[in-house]
Formats: C-alpha cells, sequence, structure tokens
C-alpha cells in the first residue's frame, strides 16, 4: 500500500497539483460545498427514519426526490477527495484521521445497503405513518453518527499533531 | 476603531485559552462543520422545493414551516461554534476580505430570509408567479457564497 502511495506521490501529475496555488483551495472549497449538498440532504432523510423532522413526508417520497441531488453532491464530494488524496497521497498515507475516514464510509456504506435491501423493502406498509420500525429508526441512527464521524475526521486530518498516540507508534507515516 | 475591537478580542484571556488548549480549537470547528450540514440540509430541501425540485407532493409552506426551526437552530448552533474561532483569531479575521465579504453575505442572508424568502414560503403555493424560483436560486446562492467565504479564510489568509 505504502508503495502505491509513494508511486502516485512521484507522478508529475500529482507533483503538479500539489504544486499549484489555487488547485488545492479550488478543490477543498468544491468538496466541502459538495458535501453540505450530499450530508445535509441525508441527514433530514436519517432524520426522518429516526422521527425527528419531516413527519408528514411519505417516507418513499425523499429517496425518489432527493436522492438523485444527494448523490450528485456525493459524486462531485468523491471526485474532489480523490484529486486532494492524488495531489498529496503521502500526506494523508500516515494520517490516522484518513484512514478513520475511510473505514467510516465504508460502514456507512454498508449500513445504506443493509438499510435498502433489508429494511426499506417493507416501506409501503410504513411509507405515510409516524411509527417507524425499530429496524429503520436503527439504520437512521447509526447513519447520522457515522456520516457526522466522517465529517468529524474529515476535519481532523489538518490536525496532523493530534494522532492518537498507538498510532504514532506505529510509525506509519515515517 | 474596528481594529481596536478586533485587539481587544484578540486579547481576551478567552481567545488565549483557546490557542493553549489542543483540542479546543479541532472540537469547535468539528462542531462547526457539523451544524453547517444541519443548516445545509434544512435551507436546501426548502430552496429546492422553491424551485420546483426535490419533495414536490408535500405542500410548500408545510415543509418550510417544519424546516424553519432546524434552520434557526442550525444556525444558532454555527453561530456559538463561530463566534469563538473568531474571537481566538480575531487579526487574521480582520486582516482577511473573505471575512469581511463572509459577514456581509451573511446579513444579507438572515435579511432576506426573514424578509422575502419566508414571505414566499410560507404563503399559499401559485400565487406568486415565478417569484418562488427566484428567491430559492437567490437563498442557494447566498448561502453557498458564505461557505466559500468562509473556507477561504482559513485558506488564503
Amino acid at each position: 500500500m505504502r508503495s502505491l502511495f509513494e508511486w502516485v506521490d512521484a507522478l508529475p501529475s500529482s507533483i503538479a497539483l500539489r504544486e499549484s496555488l489555487n488547485a488545492y483551495p479550488t478543490m477543498l472549497t468544491i468538496h466541502v460545498v459538495s458535501m453540505c449538498l450530499f450530508a445535509g440532504l441525508i441527514a433530514y432523510w436519517d432524520m426522518r427514519l429516526v422521527g425527528l423532522t419531516l413527519r408528514k413526508v411519505p417516507v418513499s417520497n425523499i429517496p425518489t426526490r432527493l436522492f438523485p441531488w444527494a448523490l450528485t453532491g456525493y459524486g462531485i464530494n468523491l471526485i474532489t477527495g480523490g484529486l486532494l488524496l492524488y495531489s498529496q497521497p503521502m500526506r494523508y498515507y500516515g494520517n490516522f484521521y484518513f484512514w478513520a475516514k475511510m473505514a467510516l464510509m465504508l460502514i456507512a456504506g454498508i449500513n445504506m445497503f443493509w438499510f435498502h435491501y433489508a429494511t426499506y423493502k417493507s416501506v409501503q406498509a410504513w411509507d405515510q405513518g409516524r411509527e417507524i420500525p425499530l429496524n429503520a429508526r436503527l439504520a437512521g441512527i447509526v447513519s447520522l453518527v457515522l456520516w457526522a464521524a466522517v465529517v468529524v475526521t474529515g476535519r481532523m486530518m489538518a490536525y496532523s499533531g493530534l494522532m492518537p498516540g498507538w498510532w504514532n507508534n506505529l510509525n506509519i507515516g515515517a | 476603531m474596528m481594529q481596536s475591537f478586533f485587539e481587544w478580542m484578540q486579547g481576551l484571556p478567552f481567545s488565549a485559552w483557546m490557542l493553549e488548549e489542543t483540542w479546543a480549537s479541532p472540537i469547535i470547528q468539528c462542531a462547526h462543520l457539523v451544524a453547517l450540514v444541519g443548516f445545509a440540509g434544512a435551507v436546501l430541501v426548502v430552496d429546492m422545493r422553491l424551485l420546483g425540485r426535490g419533495l414536490i407532493k408535500t405542500p410548500l409552506n408545510q415543509l418550510a414551516r417544519e424546516l424553519d426551526r432546524w434552520m434557526i437552530w442550525s444556525f444558532v448552533a454555527l453561530f456559538v461554534t463561530g463566534a469563538p474561532q473568531v474571537l481566538s483569531t480575531a487579526l487574521k479575521q480582520y486582516y482577511s476580505p473573505f471575512f469581511w465579504w463572509k459577514m456581509q453575505i451573511i446579513v444579507i442572508g438572515l435579511l432576506f430570509n426573514f424578509t422575502i424568502r419566508r414571505r414566499v414560503a410560507f404563503a399559499e403555493e401559485g400565487t406568486l408567479g415565478h417569484w418562488p424560483k427566484v428567491v430559492g436560486f437567490l437563498s442557494i446562492g447566498i448561502w453557498t457564497s458564505v461557505s466559500v467565504y468562509a473556507r477561504l479564510i482559513g485558506l488564503l489568509s
């Protein structure tokens, strides 16, 4: 894995992106704005499942009407995040918060697929009602916590001096 | 006068504590970002509805009234977590043009929201012609600009 990151780090296009004055601020700004689109809409979907808000909106309306926009935000987020990683792979390789963010995104994705292919299949039975099944509410809570943690670890990536001691002892970035 | 006010903020014991305490700034910045997501979602769901997109089967005024409190409380959380960051880096903010643009657009955004956007979103649908679309478009533009300038304070100041 390390050699892959080092190989990318030495690519001329990675160096060009890294040395560009405007690339990093532009990519990071688009990354934050697209995060607002994706995470903002997903947060209200999760809160609908938990029963915190939008209780009069049929549950099935939200994936149909809001997910295309949320996925657009996610796509832009993935592209800009990928470019940020591509421009400074060795900065992120040894960063605990980067790996934590990747792991949390993976778990959030598994939670999403599990919900979609298991709990959501019976949505017609509870679409209009205020009583959401426990499984759906749990999926909403887990998703809210996981995406909040993704946002937090994403922000913490800037604080390379605040990584856990046990992680530093592994000397991964050295 | 404004500069001395910012110098006073920078000199407060709380500002010094924020800078000295290792975890204070990261925790507050993370909370600010989570609040931003809450705010952005509440604004976007209604603005998209104003544009004729998103949750079009739900009456606009019902959606707007329900998300209004989420928008307000998320903004309060943004203010509560944003103010300590301004206090602890007051002079950096003072000399950043992005900070001043951000503040001006926030004021415009708040005035716009509480005068025009709310009135349009709470009104009976179909009585205002194309105005909901104009308002939704402007609202998205205003709050996107705020987040862009906010990000640029940290990157280009």
